[in-house]
Order: structure tokens, then C-alpha cells, then sequence
């Protein structure tokens, strides 16, 4: 098989340009380079009698593959990707990606290559960008540049990067793989401010979620911008970027606290959804946030918490059902730990005063 | 937890200061009084069928209450006063309810004192006045010759129906009329 030669050959390669380079990012760009150089002539090779929509799969559905092995992984360095990558190149020549990928809504499948693309490591980025190689000429002007260049500072290398993204970029907000999306891309890649490129990629790397969240979002916004002239990945700091457009710094925080809030509002909305009385039926104060949502006994019948102190100083039973209170009521009390405790003591210290 | 331990504190004062004296703490007037004057507003506003109750003077927590013999009961015509005190703590602790008009009723002793589950330890900060002067009510219709208080009543109930209603029609237009 092609492929299989042209993977044997690869690790080698980029040992030999580390060793040149000084700094460790531009021998990342040209693993990367080397990388979306086979890559193009391995779906050169394998996809020419392939239908489009077959091409642009294939390499899509991959790197979520390796992002997932990335993930459990996540010190495997850059050799393991590749073999990883090679053996789903060999998949992907088989076929049996391609229905696995098929499966992905049309939707997805776009958000899935860009964010790996994006987010992933500079491996992933190629392997991405071989997609958009098969798809027309950018990917041979892409290449063209990508071997000849060595330079770190180099405006054309890193214009090739653009390059790339830019193609994935096209390639991602138009399913149906139109190729006129490719004579965009020199224009676009002057447009595009190339310093920030490295930032972005090891931002990506840092924090998964952040940039998988962000494109998520970013592909809502797609439909939005459907013409081909729009297709473009935009950098942080570009000055024509939308500010509709979510900064990935600010995204990188969100999942986690999303998520945090995102329970407590469910509880919060399970407890407003009961009838809740806008007063304690025994005391017939009205009930506060924390109060509405305590429920101490499962007859649902609701009391104010210290109503509630009350009775278990007494004899313990619900006033409704007359059922012993179990200790369930500490449990309800737990879902929203702090604002319990502060309105216990606040109203603890209210009794005093 | 100190939170606790402080509301037990206070309501410890507060029903110890009612236990001395008949005045009663502000902290037992704020939360029990609410409670109270909320219940007074209901039951002007829907008062139970043959029942009347509120307060006696401007002491919020003794009332007097009107409880009219159902029909078809002995205690028919008749009109009986009780007497409402609750307690500082109310409602966590039942009030203390005391016939004023004297009934031949196996759960009514001479005293007028009342026999009645809801009101000792069946008692449920849930329930409201509204609730025992129905339960009073339902004792004129359907005695409770179980639990009785005046075990000879109780037991002419049960041996006797026809010569205790006619003792109890006899005491209520004698009494309660």
C-alpha cells in the first residue's frame, strides 16, 4: 500500500528537521507541513475515483479518532498520532470509516473536522487539511509552499497555514465540496493575519473543551455566512472577525462553570415546578428562594426551614402526612449547599437579635 | 450546628417566659401571632357552617368561639361557648379549647375540658382553628364512647342510646339555650 510506505517513512523525517531548527514550534510546522504534504498525495492517490462527499469524510472522520485517542492519551507526543493516523488512513482506504462518518449529521460533521482542526494538535490540523488538498488547486499551491519553506518568521509558510485553514475552513461550511471554495482561498489568505496562528494552535491544544464548545457555537453561526467568499477561519485578533464570534479565552473557562450552573438551575426549576405556597403554612411567613425550594417530605408539603427546625425539635413528623421526617430533607438541603448554610445562619442570628 | 442550637435557644426562652407569666414574648407574638391573625382573617372570611370564633378581648391568643348543636343530634337549638387559649408556640403546640356551656357528652367533662385526639396528640401544626371547631362539631354528631372522658355517659351511650339523647337534648335546653 502507498500509505503504509509513505507512514514508514515519515518519523524519521521530522527527527531530521528538529535537529536543524532551533526552535521547537517551527519543527511542529513542518512535521505539520510534511504531514499535509503525504497526506495530499495520499488522497491524491487513493481518492481520485472517489466521489467528493467520500474525500472530505474520510479525512474528517479520522481526526476525531486520534482526538479521542489524543484524549485518553494526552502524552503521547506527536509519533503516536501519526502511526495512529496511518492505520486510519488505511481504514479510510477501506472504507470503514466512511460509514462511520456517514452516520455524523450534516451538521456535525463539519463542526467535528474544524474543531479537530482547530483545536487538535498540528497533526490533526494537516490531517484536515488534506481534506481540503484533494478538493482542488489551494491544496497544490499548499503543498508547493509547505516544502521549500523552513524559515520560522517565513510570511509564505505561515500563509500556508492560513492556506489551510482557509480550505478547511471552506470545506467545512460547504458540505457538498464545491471547488470554486479553493479560489477564494488566496485572497483570504491575504486577508488573514499570520502571527496569530501559532496562538491559536497551542491554545487549542491546551484546553479541548474550550475550542470544542467554541466551535460548536461558531457553527450555529454558519448558516449565517453561507456564501463562499465568507468561508474563512477566523484568527482571535483579526480585525475583521465578528464580534458575534466567541473568544476562545473566555470559552475556555465556560464548560465547567456551564455545566455547575446548568445543575443548579435544574434543581432549582424542579423544585419551582411543584405548586410552591408563596407562604409557610404554619408560620405563614413568606417562604424566601431557599425556603420554596426545600422540600422536606416527600407528600410535598412545604415549611420554612425554621418551621421546619421546629418540628424536628418536637416530635419529627411532617405536619401534612404526619410521616416521620426522614433524613432525605439534609439531602435537599445539599443540593444548594451555600446559600443553605448562610440562610440558616442568618436566620439563626435574626432569632437572636 | 449553631444555627439549631440558637433557634432552640430562643424558642426555649420564649415558652418559659409564657410558662411564668400570661404575657408572651415577642418573639413568640411575631411568629405565632402572624399565624393566629391570618387564621382569624380566614375564618371571618369563610367560617364553618354552625361555628363562630375570634377573639375576646385584644388578647390575640384567647378566643371565644360559638358552636351551634347540628341537627338531627340531640344537642340541637343548642348554642356552646368555648373558650380558645393557644399557646406561645402555637402552632406547634395544639390550643387549649374549653367548653364555657356545659353538655352532656361522654367526651366532655364537667370541667369542660375536651377530649379530643387533634387536640392532644394528634395535633399537627398543619391544622388551624377552622379544622378543630369542625372536629368539635363532628363530636356533637358522632361521640366517641372509646375514649371517653366521662365514662358514664360513654357507657349510657353505648347501653342506652335513646335515654342519653334524651338527657342530652335535655341538658342543652337547659344549658344552651
Amino acid at each position: 500500500m502507498v500509505s503504509d510506505s509513505i507512514n514508514a517513512s515519515i518519523p524519521s523525517v521530522p527527527k531530521d528537521f528538529g535537529k536543524k531548527k532551533r526552535a521547537n514550534r517551527s519543527a511542529k510546522l513542518k512535521q505539520c507541513k510534511l504531514d499535509a504534504r503525504r497526506e495530499q498525495w495520499l488522497s491524491q492517490a487513493t481518492v481520485k475515483n472517489r466521489g467528493c462527499k467520500e474525500e472530505l469524510m474520510g479525512p474528517r472522520g479520522s481526526p476525531q479518532q486520534i482526538h479521542e485517542e489524543g484524549r485518553k492519551n494526552p502524552l503521547e507526543n506527536l509519533q503516536m498520532r501519526r502511526q495512529g493516523r496511518g492505520v486510519r488512513e488505511d481504514e479510510d482506504d477501506n472504507g470503514s470509516i466512511h460509514r462511520d462518518f456517514d452516520m455524523d449529521s450534516p451538521s456535525n460533521s463539519p463542526t467535528g473536522s474544524s474543531v479537530l482542526g482547530g483545536n487538535d494538535s498540528s497533526t490533526n490540523f494537516t490531517a484536515s487539511s488534506s481534506g481540503s488538498s484533494t478538493s482542488g488547486s489551494s491544496g497544490g499551491c499548499c503543498s508547493g509552499s509547505i516544502t521549500d519553506e523552513d524559515d520560522e518568521g517565513g510570511d509564505s509558510c505561515l500563509d500556508d497555514w492560513e492556506a489551510v485553514a482557509d480550505a478547511l475552513a471552506a470545506n467545512d461550511y460547504d458540505n457538498k465540496q464545491e471547488n470554486h471554495n479553493d479560489d477564494n482561498n488566496p485572497c483570504l489568505e491575504l486577508q488573514s493575519s499570520p502571527e496569530h496562528e501559532p496562538v491559536v494552535e497551542l491554545d487549542c491544544n491546551s484546553c479541548n473543551l474550550g475550542s470544542n464548545h467554541e466551535n460548536l457555537t461558531r457553527e450555529r453561526r454558519i448558516p449565517s455566512r453561507v456564501t463562499p467568499g465568507n468561508s474563512r477561519a477566523w484568527r482571535p485578533d483579526d480585525a475583521l472577525r465578528p464580534q458575534s464570534l466567541p473568544n476562545l479565552s473566555k470559552q475556555r473557562s465556560f464548560p465547567n462553570t456551564d455545566r455547575h450552573y446548568g445543575r443548579g438551575m435544574h434543581a432549582w426549576v424542579c423544585a419551582s415546578g411543584v405548586n410552591v405556597p408563596s407562604a409557610c403554612p404554619i408560620c405563614t411567613e413568606d417562604l424566601d428562594f431557599t425556603d420554596a425550594s426545600f422540600l422536606p417530605c416527600s407528600c410535598g408539603f412545604q415549611v420554612c426551614l425554621f418551621c421546619h427546625n421546629k418540628m424536628l425539635e418536637l416530635d419529627g413528623r411532617c405536619p401534612n402526612c404526619r410521616e416521620l421526617y426522614k433524613n432525605d430533607s439534609v439531602e435537599v438541603e445539599a443540593i444548594v449547599p451555600g446559600s443553605n448554610l448562610t440562610l440558616r445562619l442568618d436566620r439563626s442570628c435574626s432569632m437572636r437579635s | 450546628m449553631n444555627s439549631q442550637g440558637g433557634i432552640s435557644m430562643a424558642g426555649r426562652g420564649g415558652s418559659s417566659a409564657t410558662a411564668t407569666s400570661s404575657w408572651v414574648s415577642p418573639t413568640s407574638v411575631s411568629t405565632s401571632g402572624k399565624r393566629i391573625q391570618r387564621e382569624m382573617t380566614e375564618l371571618n372570611m369563610d367560617p364553618p357552617p354552625d361555628c363562630s370564633a375570634g377573639p375576646k378581648g385584644d388578647n390575640l391568643y384567647h378566643w371565644i368561639s360559638t358552636v351551634m348543636g347540628p341537627p338531627g343530634t340531640p344537642y340541637q337549638g343548642g348554642i356552646f361557648f368555648l373558650d380558645l387559649t393557644f399557646p406561645s408556640d402555637y402552632p406547634f403546640k395544639p390550643p387549649k379549647v374549653v367548653f364555657k356551656t356545659r353538655i352532656y357528652h361522654c367526651n366532655v367533662d364537667s370541667a369542660g375540658n375536651l377530649s379530643l385526639d387533634i387536640l392532644k396528640d394528634s395535633w399537627s401544626p398543619a391544622l388551624t382553628i377552622t379544622k378543630v371547631l369542625l372536629a368539635i362539631r363532628s363530636i356533637f354528631t358522632h361521640p366517641d364512647p372509646y375514649n371517653p372522658l366521662v365514662p358514664g355517659i360513654a357507657h349510657m351511650y353505648l347501653a342506652d342510646r335513646a335515654k342519653h339523647d334524651e338527657l342530652a337534648a335535655e341538658w342543652t335546653l337547659r344549658f344552651a339555650k
